[in-house]
């Protein structure tokens, strides 16, 4: 089995600030990290390898500071990392990212799987792994909160098919997909292992590629800000209204916030 | 010059954090509250990570983060004494890893086999036995004895205050780098340094009612013709005060991260309160006597912090270049770090129990456990506090600063 996980690196989003007169958040100069779900992604992606044998790679694009970010990533597991930091690739929009994405897989070549977050956490589009599976003509499912790889055998050759169980907040839908596949996954797939000190300080030593738009066949006018046919029309944080109601009496006060709760859906009886 | 912490160093801290936060701070309050012990789990845990083999190289089982080991458990120590205020947890652990660190240097490689994959697993706790019941800071008066004969040093006598004799004996396993007299005519000369596992025949134990750290025992070890095997020893015979002096520069370092990391969290927890607790109309933060006693708090916690990761670096530079500096003057480092650190870190965790007010002395507020243990640091563990200034003066003003000459 060769898993390809596919990591984006974000700001930690604990330490962002609002300001507090502009409601902009404040991003700049803030250590950037996995998320949670692409480091479920990877853990699954270790998990998997274990058990059926295989290589892990981890691929990221983003700012040089992956150069960095990644070991983190092969700290935990991946045997090799490949990031794309080239600066044609800023402010791409989700089409852009995914390209370079699919092209980026296109090269490495062999693979049975691909992980990735359901969606990053800064972001929260969601659209990427759709888009690399149509790009790369592969079958996709999202959501998945449980994996297992099953193999069988067709005449002769040996088949393998992932089931996913996918949540769908009311329900769990159950898939199977012949591999290769792209999967998205959610934070509930597993609780992704902690790097010991002894794998830290080898992932310095692990193959790390970079690769730029020449190596993947990839020109301006597909990614970048020029190719982004998105635009960001406001990023502020929502306002956060005090209601500044003050119960005299504490009986009746209860009351009414635990009313005023369930109204809002806080609270469900 | 470069204070920046490597990405290796940094995802170590990052990965400490998470395991201290989601396993060791839940659970911090129920260890002192119990005095039962360190729950295995957690130790365990720490050692899985690399925690305990910090110090000890990957042919003993450990981690070893070659030349930077200090550096490292530095980091390791602040992060434990920011998660378990009590410091129950990171005394036991900067113990293994200071006079751990020791054994790796200075021990016989029958010694190193057998102790170092142990504790580098977390099962074998491994401490130190200077004090005696006549006194602690006057070192070069100790009486304990260890006659050679035969291939075994036979020791006799007695050490107090010693931490991790339960884990040592009862709950775990384990021992103590001791100092004893060999030479009774050489005075401090004539000390040996060895390594006694807890469980020989011969040793007898008591443990004191401690007023703090209370997962973690301090108790006393009597020697009664104890036959300590002469593979035990560390480094050369009759060299063993100046090796207790070179641990004592790696353990204090580490005392300064515990204590360093304790005071960091009982500032944040201070700021964090006096933001959301409003009096007089305004958040307290508001009020200056309070922000700007906050203010000042950080920035001495701040500097200090900076020192001890200067010292901790120099300690490892010392390893790799001996002539970088004398281990006397890395000892005037370390005594900084060591003087400032305890007493530091009190007097601001006082500050920040009189800013919490009355919710700071109930057992849910995690500062009074922090002021307990940080209190042992500044009556003694590791060598007192004026102790720190002696060797400080002595290495700055001189040989005339010294009373003992
Ligand atoms: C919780 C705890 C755990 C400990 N764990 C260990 C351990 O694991 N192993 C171990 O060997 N020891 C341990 N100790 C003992 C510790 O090392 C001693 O407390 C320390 O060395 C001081 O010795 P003492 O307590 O006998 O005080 P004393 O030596 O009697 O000193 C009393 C006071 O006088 C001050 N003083 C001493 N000499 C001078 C001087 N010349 N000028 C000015 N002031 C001076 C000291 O700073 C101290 O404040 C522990 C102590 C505590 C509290």
């Amino acid at each position: 089995m060769n898993i390809i996980v596919c990591m984006k690196q974000v700001i930690d989003l604990e330490q962002i600030r609002i300001k507090p007169n502009t409601r902009e958040p404040v991003t700049k100069g803030l250590p950037l990290l996995f998320g949670d779900f692409e480091k479920c992604a990877l853990e699954e992606a270790v998990r998997i390898q274990e058990k059926h044998g295989g290589k892990v790679t981890a691929l990221a694009v983003g700012s040089p500071k992956l150069k960095d970010t990644i070991k983190e990533a092969l700290a935990i597991g991946a045997d090799e990392a490949i990031i794309l930091t080239d600066p044609m690739f800023n402010d791409s929009d989700a089409m852009g990212s995914a390209r370079v994405i699919a092209k980026a897989i296109h090269k490495i070549g062999e693979y049975d799987l691909i992980l990735l977050g359901d969606s990053s956490a800064d972001e929260y589009s969601g659209e990427i792994p759709p888009r690399i599976a149509e790009l790369l003509d592969l079958p996709q499912v999202g959501f998945a909160r449980e994996l297992e790889i099953l193999e069988g055998n067709d005449q002769g050759t040996n088949t393998k098919t992932i089931r996913a169980v996918r949540d769908l907040e009311d329900a769990l839908e159950v898939v199977e997909l012949d591999l290769p596949a792209v999967v998205g996954v959610t934070s509930e797939l597993n609780t992704p292992r902690l790097a010991p000190l002894s794998a830290i300080l080898k992932a310095g030593r692990k193959p790390l590629n970079e690769w730029g738009p020449e190596d993947i066949g990839i020109t301006a006018d597909e990614v970048g800000a020029n190719a982004s046919v998105v635009e960001v029309l406001s990023n502020l944080a929502p306002v956060q209204d005090r209601k500044e109601i003050i119960y005299e009496d504490v009986e009746e006060g209860v009351a009414e916030v635990v009313k005023a709760l369930l109204q809002e859906g806080v609270l469900t009886q | 010059m470069e204070f920046r912490l490597s990405t290796e160093q940094e995802l170590f801290k990052r990965m400490v954090r998470e395991f201290c936060e989601k396993n060791v701070e839940p659970r911090s309050r129920e260890m002192d509250d119990k005095e039962e012990g360190i729950p295995d789990e957690l130790i365990k845990g720490l050692a899985d990570l690399g925690v305990f083999g910090i110090m000890i190289p990957e042919k003993y089982g450990g981690s070893a983060p070659e030349g930077e080991e200090m550096t490292y458990a530095n980091i390791a120590v602040q992060e434990l004494g920011r998660a378990e205020m009590s410091m129950a947890l990171p005394v036991y652990t900067l113990l293994c890893l200071g006079w751990g660190f020791l054994i790796t240097k200075y021990g016989t490689e029958q010694l190193k086999e057998e102790v170092l994959p142990r504790v580098a697993a977390g099962e074998y706790f491994t401490g130190i036995a200077t004090t005696e019941p006549g006194g602690g800071s006057d070192i070069a008066n100790i009486q304990t004895s260890g006659m050679y004969k035969d291939g075994k040093f036979i020791v006799n006598g007695e050490k107090v205050y010693i931490s991790g004799v339960l884990e040592s004996i009862e709950q775990r396993d384990g021992g103590h780098i001791t100092l004893i007299r060999t030479d009774p005519e050489a005075g401090h000369r004539g000390f040996t340094f060895v390594f006694i596992p807890a469980k020989l025949p011969g040793i007898s134990y008591s443990t004191f009612d401690d007023i703090g750290r209370m997962a973690l025992s301090t108790g006393s070890l009597v020697y009664k013709d104890v036959e300590v095997p002469e593979y035990y020893m560390l480094g050369e015979m009759n060299r063993g005060f100046y090796l207790n002096m070179e641990g004592f520069n790696l353990a204090r370092i580490l005392v300064a991260a515990a204590c360093v990391g304790m005071t960091e969290k009982a500032l944040e927890i201070s700021r964090d309160y006096v933001k959301q607790r409003v009096l007089f109309g305004r958040p307290l933060a508001k009020f200056e006597g309070i922000s700007f006693e906050i203010a000042e708090d950080h920035a001495k916690l701040e500097q200090l912090k900076l020192y001890l990761q200067y010292t901790a670096w120099a300690a490892d530079t010392l390893y790799k270049e001996p002539d970088f500096i004398s281990h006397r003057d890395l000892s005037r480092m370390v005594s900084i770090c060591k003087m400032e650190a305890p007493m530091l870190g009190a007097e601001i965790t006082q500050r920040c129990m009189t800013h919490l007010g009355a919710f700071s002395y109930t057992k849910e507020c995690p500062l009074g456990r922090g002021l307990r243990g940080i209190m042992s640091y500044v009556v003694g563990a590791e060598g007192g506090y004026h102790i720190q200034k002696l060797i400080i003066a002595r290495e700055y003003i001189g040989d005339e600063a010294v009373p003992y000459r």
